[in-house]
């Protein structure tokens, strides 16, 4: 029992002795977490308002549509937006006065009707940092939204444009309709580009939760990683002579095996903390729920480590095994629901994530963190997860054995 | 402490290990000495358990190490001759983990741990990766783990490969101090220096096959006093075997071919003149000579008809 221990710290220190992985397995997820959580409006803050300075020398309704989208809806809270003269707007922004000065050069709607390239000359304001980096998300993804819509509706504004029917319509009528289209199809079209502006709280319902949807895919995403990390140990220790040395000593290889599973266990508790603590404070999970989260990560966590273990061991040699795992690790995780929750797949692979390791240990905590789940209900499946576990990591050190015993 | 018998090791149509027994006793080092592909690794892969013998028996420390193979294997030290180290464990770590998984702990096992880092040589070091050692340093930490535990039977692979010279002479040191407390050590290598200036028996190996054994006096004697004389160059074989069969006295050929030549004689020194003179008489052309007095080398080559170093 004491050198089990021993081999357990041991284990734990190797990891401490090579951060860098131990910071891969902890940053790859939260960089994509934080990604997804932004794009879903997760965190929200102060922002200061943009100054935008505007210099319209083409002056079509096209053109005027621009001030509209840029002041439309929640960006009116972002960005103020006030006419100058060309030389007006570029002395302001030299004297420091406006985030930046947009120009529309004449023709411009011409070559947007034709489908032709567009130059807007954007100038910012080198002083300011934040706001004029609105100001150009902001265009950029509006000038997305208009080539997008350029393509789709292109040959309706034309008519419009062109055809009698637009005698009638003023054009605020025709920008605020434009406006309106794009505001529709934003979140089907680039809701990337549009949502990380929007950092104006979304109402509450269904932002809220596909945050809390995606946080437990996030968490497992590290579980995942962290199992492809340490079930690459065998190849290592076996092609250092680890193995050997143990093979050729008194204590059996099952302690060998028990010391990587149960440090797979802290080493897993340790990446998933942090995590399991930011995303308890931006979603506002209860606290209480911290420690039977953390707790039910690291007992079935290492199930991970045991199906990828079990793949290397089978492979017949390091690159291999590596190459297979890491193969094996992005459908599992896209199956699992981890890129995605799970409600949102559609229905033959949804029917699959219930078969995935990481999708086992992913749906109670979701349920638990939902509040679907109680206790008893996160834990249910505890003991046939772990059993699992302990029967791939048996299965594994059997094959290594018969492997390694020529 | 060891006993071998018989033992034989095939991969597949390879016979890696054709038949070797001996016996190594309690404060000894018993050399096993050989060429590249004799069969040491595999024989000593074998006593430690590592590979599965074909047949025959092994025994440490009076258990068999297939039936009886966690009290045999707590005898046992190893040296492998592949590395055998957590490069990302200090060698302080290294240590201390090794010596615990024989059981030993607490103030006994720092001691020995600080006593092995001072006779590696790794003392300064102690503290950092092996990742970062020169591989010198790491065959040395290598080395230290296999005998942190003080081990009644200690297997050394060929440790010293790739060790600078001084280093190797405290290896050595240790080992000595390990044999003079009573430890069994096996001791394979395919230096003969080595192999003369360490071991108290000897077995020479090669083709999987033992092929003399015993003291370091009683292989001598076996060269008896003959000293070698090799010649290289471009030969005719059958006119120089009819040449050297006239010379007076005698020369014993052990090798013969069209690009070398060795023979064994006594007072070799005076006669190499008139040898040298009846070669070149055949036409032959000598590109290099050279005349060796009895040791292992010569012995080997005296059994095989090649050289050991080949
Ligand atoms: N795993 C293996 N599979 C097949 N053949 C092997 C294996 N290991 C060793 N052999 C063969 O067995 C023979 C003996 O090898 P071994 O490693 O015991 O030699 P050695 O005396 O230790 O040589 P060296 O001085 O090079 O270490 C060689 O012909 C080698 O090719
Ligand atoms: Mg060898």
């Amino acid at each position: 029992m004491r050198f089990l221990a021993l081999t357990v710290i041991k284990e734990i220190k190797r990891r401490f002795n090579d951060p860098l992985g131990l910071i891969m397995w902890l940053m790859i997820p939260l960089f994509l977490g934080g990604m997804l959580t932004s794009v879903l409006g997760g965190a929200s803050g102060p922002t200061p308002k943009a100054v935008l300075l505007l210099t319209d020398l083409d002056d079509t309704f096209i053109s005027q549509a621009i001030p509209q989208a840029l002041s439309g809806g929640q960006l009116a809270d972002m960005i103020e937006i006030q006419e100058v003269s060309r030389d007006v707007g570029n002395t302001r922004i030299n004297d420091d006065d406006g985030s930046a000065h947009l120009v529309i050069p004449k023709g411009f709607s011409e070559a947007y009707l034709n489908k032709q390239p567009i130059a807007l000359e954007l100038t910012t304001n080198p002083a300011q940092q934040i706001s004029p980096k609105i100001i150009q998300d902001v265009l950029a993804s509006l000038l997305d939204l208009g080539h997008y819509i350029q393509l789709v509706l292109g040959d309706e504004i034309k008519l419009i444009v062109d055809g009698d029917a637009s005698a009638d319509l003023s054009i605020t009528e025709v920008a605020a309709m434009i406006s309106g289209k794009i505001e529709k199809l934003g979140p089907y079209a680039f809701p990337p580009v549009i949502e990380v502006v929007d950092e104006t709280p979304v109402p509450e319902g269904q932002s809220f939760n596909l945050t809390l949807l995606m946080f437990p895919g996030v968490l497992v995403m590290a579980v995942v990683f962290a199992g492809q990390g340490i079930s690459g140990i065998y190849w290592q220790d076996r092609e250092k002579g680890i193995l050997q040395r143990w093979r050729a000593g008194p204590n059996g290889m099952w302690v060998y095996w028990t010391g990587l599973f149960i440090s797979s266990m802290f080493i897993l508790g340790l990446i998933t903390f942090p995590i399991l603590l930011g995303g308890f404070y931006l979603i506002d999970i209860p606290y209480t729920k911290l420690a039977p989260s953390l707790l039910w990560i690291m007992l079935t966590g290492p199930l991970l480590f045991g199906t990828l273990v079990l793949v290397q061991v089978m492979a017949p040699s390091r690159r291999a095994g590596g190459v297979i795992s890491t193969l094996l690790v992005f459908p599992l995780l896209m199956v699992g629901g981890s890129f995605f929750p799970k409600e949102t797949l559609p229905d033959v692979i949804r029917a699959m994530s219930d078969y995935t390791p990481n999708g086992q240990i992913l749906e109670p905590l979701k349920q638990y963190f939902l509040g679907t789940y109680g206790l008893s209900g996160l834990f249910s499946t505890l003991l046939p997860l772990m059993a699992v576990t302990i029967a791939l990591i048996a299965v594994a050190s059997v094959i290594a054995d018969r492997k390694d015993l020529r | 402490m060891i006993n071998v018998s018989e033992l034989q090791k095939s991969y597949g149509d390879l016979q890696a290990v054709k038949g070797v027994s001996f016996r190594a006793k309690a404060g000894t080092i018993f050399g096993l000495l050989g060429p590249n592909g004799a069969g040491k690794s595999t024989t000593i892969n074998c006593i430690s358990g590592l590979i599965k013998p074909t047949a025959g028996n092994i025994k440490v420390n009076g258990f068999d190490i297939i039936s009886e193979a966690t009290k045999a294997k707590q005898s046992l030290g190893v040296v492998p001759q592949e590395l055998a180290i957590y490069e990302d464990l200090s060698a302080l770590d290294n240590l201390r983990y090794w010596g615990a998984a024989y059981g030993l702990g607490g103030k006994a096992l720092e001691r020995r741990v600080n006593h092995v880092l001072e006779n590696i040589g790794l003392m300064d070091r102690a503290r950092d990766l092996p990742k970062n050692y020169s591989g010198g340093m790491k065959r040395r930490l290598n080395f230290g783990c296999g005998l942190v535990h003080e081990p009644k039977v200690l297997l050394l692979d060929e440790p010293t490969v790739g060790v600078d010279v001084q280093s190797r002479g405290r290896l050595f040191d240790l080992i000595k101090e390990e044999r003079d407390k009573g430890t069994c050590v096996l001791y394979t290598t395919h230096y003969m220096e080595e192999a003369e200036n360490l071991c108290d028996e000897l077995a020479i190996i090669d083709h999987g096959k033992i092929i003399a054994a015993g003291t370091l006096q009683d292989l001598r004697a076996q060269v008896g006093e003959n000293d070698i004389i090799q010649l290289s160059g471009v030969f005719n074989a059958k006119k120089l075997k009819a040449a050297i069969a006239k010379l007076k006295p005698t020369p014993e050929i052990l090798s013969l071919s069209d690009e070398s030549l060795a023979l064994a004689m006594k007072e070799a020194a005076r006669h190499l003149p008139a040898v040298l003179k009846a070669v070149s008489a055949t036409g032959a052309e000598i590109r290099e000579s050279r005349l060796t007095e009895p040791n292992l080398e010569s012995l080997f080559l005296k059994l095989t008809g090649t050289e050991l170093r080949a």
